[in-house]
C-alpha cells in the first residue's frame, strides 16, 4: 500500500534516518522495532508530513506523492507516541470531540461511538475523565479516536510503551481483528516479543533498517544458531567473566538467569561457559535483533 | 537470639482513596542485600505500596517498618535510609542532566565538591555532551541512568524503583540489571517494579500484586516450578486469573 525509498532525514548534522526503503504491505501488521533513538518515530512523522524529508520518496499505491500529504492523510488515523487526549474531558466527550474534528457526519457517530465502546471494552467508562483512565485504558481510547474516521491505513508509535503485559495483550488482539476487517497497520514497538506478531518486521538501528521481513524468513536467513545456556553461579558473575572473552562476548547475551550464545561459527564457544544445562533452540526476535545491532 | 530486622517490613497495609481501597491488607518482607521485583498490572496498587513505605502517602491502616524503626515514629531517620526513583523519573526536563545532579546533590545536603566528585563518576559512563543538554532532549535509557545516578547521591541503604525500565529498550534495560546487581553486591536493597517480565528472573524474590492484593510471592525458579508455568509471563496470567475467580 505505501512504500518509502530511500528516504532520508538529518537534524543538526545527525542522521535521524538513513537511506531507509520499506514496504508496509495493505491488509497486514508491519511493525518496526529498535532503541531509542533509532528513528521510528521521524520515520511515522514523515510518512504523515509532520517532518520533511530531507530526500528519497513515499509512494502511496505506486504513485509518488510528491509534496502531498493529503493524499496518506486523507487515508490514514496517526496514533502519535504521546496520546494527545483531552485529560480534562471523559472518554466519550473525548470522542465527540474528535468525531468533530475528523467530521464524522453526526448520524453516525452515537453508532460509531457505541462500537467502539463495545470493542475495546470501555463501555462502563465512558464517563470517566481521560485523566483518570489507567494507561492501557488510555491507549485504547486513543485507538477509538483514530478509528471514527474509519482509515484504511492505521499509523500507531508505540501505542503500548509503559503499558502492562496484560492490557498489551488485550491491545494487539484489537489490532489484529482491525487487519482482519483488511486495515493496513503500521506501528511501532520497543518490544520484541510483541514485535514477533507483525506479519513484517523492521529492524531499526540508528536510523538505518537492519534487516526486515517476516519472523519465519527471518528465521530462516539467520546464519547462527542459539544455545540457551544455564551457567553454574550467577548469571551476572558469568557475563562478568564473558566480558573478559572477546570471542564471547560479541555472541552472548543475558536472558533473565539463562544466557543465549549465538554460534555463527564451526565450533561452540559456549562450552567455554560454566553451565548446568545448555539447549539449542529457536532463536527469538530478540536473539536476531542483538545478532544484528552487532554484526550490521 | 533473632537476627537483625528485614530492610521493609509491611505489615496489613492498606490505603483507601475514598472508598476505593488501592491496597488491601497486604504483608510481605524485603530482606537485606535482597532484590525483590514488584509485579502487577497497571492500577494494581504498585506505586501506591511503594508510596506508603517512602511515607510520600498516609497509609489508611498498617505498618510500614523500615530497618526495624516504624515509618509514623521515626519519618527523618527512614528518610535518610530510602532512596526513591519515581515512575517518572523526576528531573527538571529544563534543567541538564548535570544541572539536575547539582540541584539534587544540594537538596541532599551534599556540599559542592561531593556533588562536583560524584558527577565525575558519571562522566566516565555517559559522555559529558550528553549531560550538558537538556533532560528533555536526551534519550530515556540515559535520563533513566541520570535518575538513578540521582536517587544514590545521598547514599541510600534501601532503594526503591518505580517502573525504572518503562520504555527504555531490551539493551539499556540489561545494562540498567546490571546495575541494580552492582548495587546489591554493594550491599544495597532493592524493591523494584517492573511491567518486563523477562526482568522478574533477576530478582531474587518476586511479588505479584493485584486488585491490592498480593496474588504470588516466592523466589521465581520456585514458583514457576510450585505452580507449573513454564515463563514468568504465564505465571503472572495464571495468578491474576487465579484470584480472579476467587
Amino acid at each position: 500500500m505505501v512504500r518509502l525509498e530511500r528516504v532520508s532525514k538529518s537534524f543538526a548534522g545527525i542522521r535521524a534516518v538513513d537511506d531507509v526503503s520499506l514496504h508496509i504491505q495493505r491488509s497486514a501488521i508491519t511493525i518496526l522495532t529498535g532503541a531509542d533513538g533509532a528513528g521510528k518515530s521521524t520515520l511515522f512523522k514523515m510518512l504523515v508530513g509532520l517532518v520533511k524529508k530531507d530526500s528519497g520518496a513515499i509512494l502511496l499505491n505506486g504513485k509518488d506523492i510528491g509534496g502531498d500529504y493529503s493524499l496518506i492523510t486523507s487515508v490514514c488515523g496517526y496514533m502519535p507516541e504521546r496520546f494527545s487526549l483531552y485529560t480534562d474531558l471523559s472518554v466519550e466527550e473525548n470522542l465527540d470531540f474528535f468525531a468533530a474534528v475528523q467530521r464524522v457526519p453526526a448520524r453516525r457517530r452515537e453508532d460509531l461511538k457505541k462500537r467502539l465502546l463495545e470493542r475495546t471494552g470501555m463501555e462502563p467508562f465512558r464517563r470517566r475523565r481521560a485523566g483518570a483512565l489507567s494507561g492501557g485504558m488510555k491507549q485504547k481510547l486513543a485507538l477509538s479516536t483514530i478509528l471514527l474516521s474509519s482509515p484504511e491505513l492505521i499509523i500507531l508509535d508505540e501505542p503500548t510503551t509503559g503499558v502492562d503485559p496484560l492490557s498489551r495483550i488485550e491491545f494487539f488482539a484489537i489490532i489484529e481483528e482491525l487487519k482482519r476487517e483488511g486495515r493496513t497497520i503500521v506501528m511501532s514497538t520497543p518490544y520484541l516479543d510483541e514485535a514477533e506478531k507483525g506479519d513484517n518486521i523492521v529492524m531499526v538501528k540508528d536510523g538505518r533498517v537492519l534487516r526486515q521481513d517476516s519472523i519465519a524468513r527471518l528465521r530462516e536467513a539467520f546464519p547462527a544458531r542459539l544455545f540457551r545456556i544455564l551457567p553454574r553461579g550467577n548469571v551476572f558473575e558469568v557475563m562478568r567473566g564473558i566480558a573478559a572473552d572477546p570471542e564471547l562476548a560479541g555472541r552472548t547475551h543475558m536472558r533473565g538467569r539463562h544466557i543465549h550464545y549465538l554460534q555463527d561459527g564451526p565450533a561452540n564457544l559456549g562450552l567455554r561457559i560454566p553451565h548446568r544445562e545448555m539447549v539449542e533452540e529457536k532463536p527469538t526476535l530478540e536473539d536476531m535483533y542483538i545478532y544484528y545491532e552487532r554484526h550490521p | 537470639m533473632s537476627g537483625p530486622p528485614p530492610a521493609i517490613a509491611v505489615r496489613s497495609l492498606s490505603k483507601n482513596f475514598g472508598r476505593f481501597p488501592a491496597v488491601r491488607d497486604i504483608s510481605f518482607d524485603v530482606g537485606r542485600e535482597e532484590i525483590v521485583g514488584f509485579l502487577g498490572p497497571n492500577g494494581a496498587g504498585k506505586t501506591t505500596t511503594i508510596k506508603m513505605i517512602t511515607g510520600l502517602l498516609k497509609i489508611t491502616s498498617g505498618t510500614v517498618w523500615i530497618d526495624g524503626l516504624d515509618s509514623r515514629e521515626h519519618p527523618a531517620a527512614i528518610k535518610r535510609k530510602l532512596g526513591y526513583m519515581s515512575q517518572k523519573f523526576s528531573l527538571y526536563p529544563l534543567l541538564t542532566a548535570l544541572e539536575n545532579i547539582e540541584f539534587f546533590g544540594g537538596i541532599s545536603g551534599l556540599a559542592p565538591a561531593q556533588v562536583r566528585r560524584q558527577a565525575a563518576r558519571l562522566q566516565e559512563e555517559v559522555s559529558p555532551v550528553i549531560l550538558r543538554q537538556k533532560v528533555q532532549d536526551i534519550p530515556p535509557g540515559i535520563r533513566q541512568k541520570v535518575a538513578l545516578f540521582v536517587c544514590l547521591l545521598p547514599g541510600p541503604e534501601i532503594i526503591l524503583l518505580d517502573e525504572p525500565t518503562s520504555g527504555v529498550d531490551p539493551e539499556a534495560r540489561r545494562r540498567f540489571w546490571g546495575e541494580i546487581y552492582g548495587l546489591k553486591t554493594g550491599g544495597k536493597t532493592l524493591l523494584v517494579s517492573t511491567h518486563n517480565l523477562d526482568e522478574a528472573e533477576y530478582c531474587d524474590r518476586i511479588l505479584i500484586i493485584h486488585n491490592g492484593v498480593i496474588v504470588a510471592e516466592g523466589e521465581p525458579g520456585e514458583l514457576l516450578r510450585i505452580r507449573k508455568q513454564a515463563t514468568i509471563e504465564d505465571l503472572f496470567q495464571a495468578a491474576i486469573r487465579d484470584h480472579g475467580q476467587d
